[in-house]
């Protein structure tokens, strides 16, 4: 069976709001100067539009504005305005609530939404345009020639756990294109390749990631009034540990819950899922989520490194956007908007470039310099340290964030950041002679299942699924899950991982080996960066597969 | 007036018969009558074993162009039936065959038709019919609306045999009077036979015996599979028996495997994760063995033992052999 | 040959359902959608007859404009073109009504072969092959399991009870409903998926005097009526104890 190939001009590689932003840009600027239509690919691997999107969220509508000034009549889901802002700080039993919201916590003018809603609505947009979306497929591999980008091939279909053709087997299409925009969101696997291919990150810190972890509730009538915005910091997570949590009161008495904790914890035996049910156990939270119901359950990792952890944006044949590239403002909580003027900017450099017939790295770094002269540097350059500041703790970081905030990040040196995974420390380090049962979490919490699940019923929350007989989509690269590993941190991916995807189960033979339970991936790409020794890498699986975030 | 069709082949009644009629008789009450029909050629044995149910009439409706179903001779003939009788309601169980012929023939008297009723019910004064929706996720109370006959057909299990009343006396067996045309019979079937067992359909099982971790070892499958012997049942597992290759992932029930509704599911040392419970809920008899009170699986189980369960699987065994 | 393929779009298997306020359905905000899958088990028996006899695949669906992403599914797959009857009212309708719905629209086209699902994994009345086959004046078989088509005639194997089979023979026209997984669904490719923008849908109004044949007066989440009942004692004691509610109580063994 032969290979499809399609060409066009723009290749966009992900379907979330970036890359539908630069999709959409690029049709308004086609309709404004005429000419020759460009030929524009969409290429998502969820079956639909926002079915792997998964926020808290809280949008700025500043984007929305410029990309689409009629949104309001043209239906945007913007679910409740935000009318109350509280922030509170948590202890195992009280709350103590912050006297002032500091500014970048004030959220008047912005929109809870659900991402999940919101981009499945901005992809009607670009269909409405006439743009080929195509969903549930997966591009696997970027294509070169020589350091140039031309393209991605897109992941074989029908292959069984052996890796051998199916009935229905068709090999994965090849997609070629003038310029390739990369919006594969965070840790993209692609924009993982062409930073290590390309070295773009020579000049960049790398990546700093927290995982967020998210419910949505349906509670009793009338509880919380829609466009309520509660934060917390502090109760369930240690002082040492970067994070907090958020709850947002949407319209028809849902809530959307969550928790964000930083992966670049220190305890090896810490569990980020075990921590969201300890909040959700709070007297403060259980009581507005007492009576009602869980509806789905998710998780994804964020970007938090900043401004200086964006890895170079352009290359020959290429430009990456969105949380690919790191453009998330951590002070803020916000992305969206970032991730969206990114697009808009990629599909203006795209456009031009495609029509001046030069789409080589020095012409594609026009992007970079739109980049500099935007709201996106204009908001992440002064907060640019704040994350970094964060890994001296809770209160050093806060102070350092007032810091921040009041001095508009000026008179700053960059503070040095590392690779979260990096900061964990071995069992030996952190417990010392402290004998551990390392098959429980330091802060595991109990299941009722009334308010606090385990992770296998999340998984199965969250909707997901893939096919059982294909090939296994996380690549554990060699064999210190079964040397050293138990005995250096205990099986961290046993507890980092929010979908029970991976289990240290008996081998028949006095030991363990690990179990990878494929089908439970959420696609949150926590394995791939929070493993200490770095030999997990996630791969797409079968396109359509994942899970499905209704109002998420 | 309720009409029950009933259902045989080759002179055997199907069991699922009587289930369609102690449902008419939970929908009747007291007062009104029943009358029960059956379609083929050869029927005195049917006839006879369906009088001594508490009904008004059996009806033979004999025609040697109804010895083999087809669905145009059925409904020619139920219709005929159905115009001589008028009832109120005509019931059906919800087989393979009910389900080939019954909406032709509430199309072709223009009748609503609820089916696979699980219970029947009064909303308000307003009869209605429960049946599932979503895959079991939801139940709806339907009223059929137009004018009567109302069809029913009622979900295989859902309503006891045991529980038809039985009659004072044998009713009176009458001979429907009717004509078939052949002609207009477009399906010409031919003997049904069964295939070589290939795969094991788990959904086709009247009982299950499933195995989970609480098995330990793949040894101990020999125990498990000696239990569903001595229960009569197939043996089937959770996820982590079939991911460990114990068993093969064809016996595997939950959402990722096979979804059954046996008459009796067994499990044994099974947690009861709700990616398992989706495959198994649906069963008619649930017994759970575990040794953890808090299990999950007691949430869903009619009888529960908390216990070992070698133990139990060896005192089980023991007493089933006894009879 | 003009074959016909009946979709109904239905909600994803791992949709959790929310009712309306009054009880009486749900509530479609937030859901997403996906083929039945029967029904697309139809499709593909209907793109192989096609493959092998030649002809054209229509398919045909009833709803709201929201079924046109089953539509465009089916399109991209390579089935022809498309009839759309399209009212919103039509989402949540029982399987006659559905039925009654295409019947006009279907007939002006006189399809030699109609193929759909056995039942939708929505509502599962198991009706709506039938139905319309009684509408369309054309004999139907259900549960099938294979396809064989001679000229103007077609064989077909039926599914029974407890692993019973049955062949059995009509002339066309004729209307199947498929059993699911009896053959491999193939994927549609980038190519498939952008010739479907090309192909024709069809769209028409519902007729007039569609009647509802059931009314939903209550809908719920199935209750847990039965308490569990713990049997304790001894192994031995407790075995005695389970045989015998399972004999005379529960009445399964």
């Amino acid at each position: 069976m032969s290979r499809e190939v399609l060409d066009v001009d723009v290749l966009i590689v992900g379907g979330g709001p970036s890359g539908l932003s630069a999709a959409l840009r690029l049709t308004q600027l086609q309709k404004q100067k005429g000419g020759e239509p460009l030929s524009i690919a969409v290429v998502e691997k969820a079956r639909e539009a926002g079915a792997h999107s998964l926020s808290g969220a809280l949008l700025d509508p500043s984007t929305l504005r410029d990309l689409i000034p009629d949104f309001q009549a043209k239906g945007a889901p913007l679910a409740a305005e935000v009318h109350e802002d509280n922030i509170y700080f948590l202890t195992p039993t009280h709350k103590f609530r912050f006297p002032i919201t500091p500014p970048p916590f004030k959220n008047h003018g912005n929109y809870i939404i659900a991402l999940n809603q919101f981009t499945k609505w901005l992809a009607a947009q670009v269909e409405a345009e006439g743009i080929d979306l195509f969903m549930g497929f997966a591009a696997q591999h970027v294509l070169y020639e020589g350091t140039r980008v031309i393209g991605v091939r897109l992941g074989d279909r029908g292959l069984g756990k052996d890796g051998k053709p199916k009935a229905a087997f068709e090999p994965g299409a090849d997609i070629h294109a003038k310029v390739t925009i990369f919006a594969d969101g965070v840790r993209g696997h692609l924009t993982k390749q062409l930073i290590g291919a390309l070295h773009l990150d020579a000049r960049s810190q790398p990546g700093q990631f927290a995982i967020g972890i998210k419910e949505l509730w349906e509670i009793p009538k009338g509880r919380l009034k829609p466009g309520t915005v509660i934060h917390t910091l502090g109760y369930p997570l240690k002082e040492e540990e970067f994070g907090g949590t958020w709850l947002y009161a949407m319209p028809d008495d849902r809530i959307s819950i969550g928790l964000v904790a930083g992966l670049d914890y220190k305890d090896p035996l810490f569990d980020p899922h075990a921590a969201f049910q300890h909040f959700k156990l709070h007297p403060f939270i259980k009581g507005i989520l007492e009576g009602g119901h869980l509806m789905r359950y998710g998780a994804k990792a964020l970007p938090e490194g900043g401004w200086n952890t964006q890895p170079q944006l352009f290359f020959d044949g290429g430009l990456i956007v969105g949380d690919a590239a790191n453009f998330v403002n951590s002070m803020r909580l916000k992305g969206i908007h970032l991730a969206m003027r990114s697009g808009m900017l990629a599909g203006e450099t795209a456009f031009d470039a495609v029509r001046a017939g030069d789409t080589s790295s020095a012409f594609l770094a026009r992007y970079k310099m739109q980049v500099d002269e935007s709201a996106i540097r204009t908001e992440l350059y002064p907060v640019r340290n704040v994350h970094q500041a964060f890994g001296a703790g809770l209160i050093a970081g806060t102070a350092f964030a007032g810091l921040t905030m009041a001095t508009g990040g000026r008179l700053m040196e960059d503070l040095p950041g590392h690779a979260g995974h990096t900061r964990m420390r071995t069992l030996a380090h952190y417990y010392g002679l402290e004998k551990r049962d390392i098959l429980t979490g330091s802060n595991a919490a109990p299941f009722d299942r009334k308010i606090t699940f385990d992770k296998v019923t999340g998984a199965h929350y969250s909707g997901t699924h893939h096919e059982e007989d294909q090939p296994v989509h996380l690549l554990v690269q060699t064999d210190v899950c079964h040397s050293v590993c138990g005995d250096e941190f205990g099986y961290p991916c046993v507890r980092f991982c929010p979908a029970n995807v991976y289990e240290m189960v008996d081998n028949g033979a006095g030991g363990k080996r690990l179990q990878i339970n494929a089908s439970n991936c959420v696609h949150c790409k926590t394995c791939d960066i929070m493993d200490p020794y770095g030999v997990i890498t996630w791969v797409p699986p079968e396109g359509g597969e994942g899970p499905q975030y209704d109002g998420m | 007036m309720i009409l029950v069709i009933a259902e045989q082949k080759d002179g055997k009644l199907n069991r699922a018969s009587w289930e369609a009629l102690a449902a008419a008789q939970q929908l009747a009450g007291a007062g009104t009558p029943i009358k029960v029909a059956v379609a083929g050629h050869g029927l005195s044995n049917v006839a006879a074993e369906l009088a001594a149910a508490a009904v008004s009439e059996v009806i033979a409706i004999d025609d040697a162009k109804l010895e083999i179903y087809t669905p145009d001779g059925f409904v020619q003939a139920l219709q005929q039936v159905i115009a001589s009788v008028s009832p109120a309601y005509v019931m059906f169980a919800h087989t393979y065959q009910t389900r080939d012929f019954s909406a032709t023939l509430a199309a072709r008297l223009d009748r609503a038709l609820v089916t696979d009723v699980t219970a029947i019910r009064n909303v308000n004064g307003v009869v209605a019919f429960a049946r599932p929706m979503f895959q079991g996720k939801l139940v709806a109370d339907v009223a059929p609306q137009g004018p009567a006959p109302h069809l029913v057909t009622v979900q295989i299990g859902a309503f006891r045999a045991d529980a038809v009343t039985k009659g004072p006396a044998a009713a009176p067996i009458s001979t429907a009077a009717i004509t078939i045309d052949s002609a207009s019979i477009r399906q010409k079937p031919e003997a049904p036979f069964q295939e070589a067992k290939q795969a094991v359909d788990l959904s086709q099982a009247e009982r299950i015996v499933s195995v989970g971790r609480g098995i330990k070892s793949q040894e101990n499958i020999a125990v498990a599979e000696q239990l569903a012997k001595a229960f009569g049942a197939e043996l089937a597992a959770s996820r982590p028996i079939c991911d460990n290759g114990w068993l093969p992932m064809e016996r595997q029930i939950g959402s990722s495997g096979q979804t059954v509704a046996p008459k009796l599911y067994r499990s044994e040392g099974i947690s009861g994760a709700i990616q398992h419970l989706v495959g198994m809920k649906g069963s008619r008899t649930i017994v759970a063995i575990n040794k953890d009170a808090e299990a999950p699986i007691f949430e869903v189980a009619d009888y529960g033992i908390q216990g070992d369960l070698f133990e139990l699987a060896a005192a089980l065994i023991a007493e089933l052999q006894k009879s | 040959m003009k074959i016909a393929v009946c979709i109904k779009q239905v909600p994803t298997r791992e949709w959790q359902p929310r009712l309306n306020d009054d009880k009486t359905w749900v509530r479609e905000q937030d859901v997403s959608y996906e083929m039945n899958e029967p029904d697309a088990y139809a499709l593909e028996e209907s793109l192989r007859l096609r493959e092998k006899h030649g002809g054209e695949v229509v398919v045909c669906s009833a709803g709201p404009a929201r079924v046109q992403q089953v539509i465009r599914e089916a399109l991209a797959r390579g089935a022809d073109r498309a009839l759309h009857v399209e009212d919103d009212m039509l989402g949540p309708a029982d399987a006659h009504t559905a039925a009654s719905a295409l019947a006009p629209a279907m007939a002006e086209q006189k399809f030699d072969l109609i193929l759909t699902g056995l039942q939708s994994d929505d509502q599962g009345h198991a009706q709506f092959g039938p139905v319309l086959a009684e509408k369309l004046g054309i004999p139907h078989s259900t549960i099938i399991m294979e396809v064989v088509v001679s000229g103007s005639e077609l064989r077909v194997k039926r599914e029974l009870e407890g692993g019973w089979f049955q062949h059995v023979t009509m002339r066309l026209p004729a209307l199947l409903t498929i059993q699911s997984g009896i053959n491999t669904l193939r994927y549609a490719t980038l190519k498939g998926i952008m010739a479907a923008k090309k192909k024709e849908i069809v769209k028409v109004a519902a007729p007039a005097g569609l009647v509802a044949r059931h009314q939903i007066v209550a809908l719920y989440a199935p209750q847990k009526s039965k308490q569990t009942v713990m049997i304790t004692g001894s192994p031995a004691e407790a075995a005695k104890e389970l045989v015998r509610r399972l004999r005379e109580e529960a009445r399964v063994l």
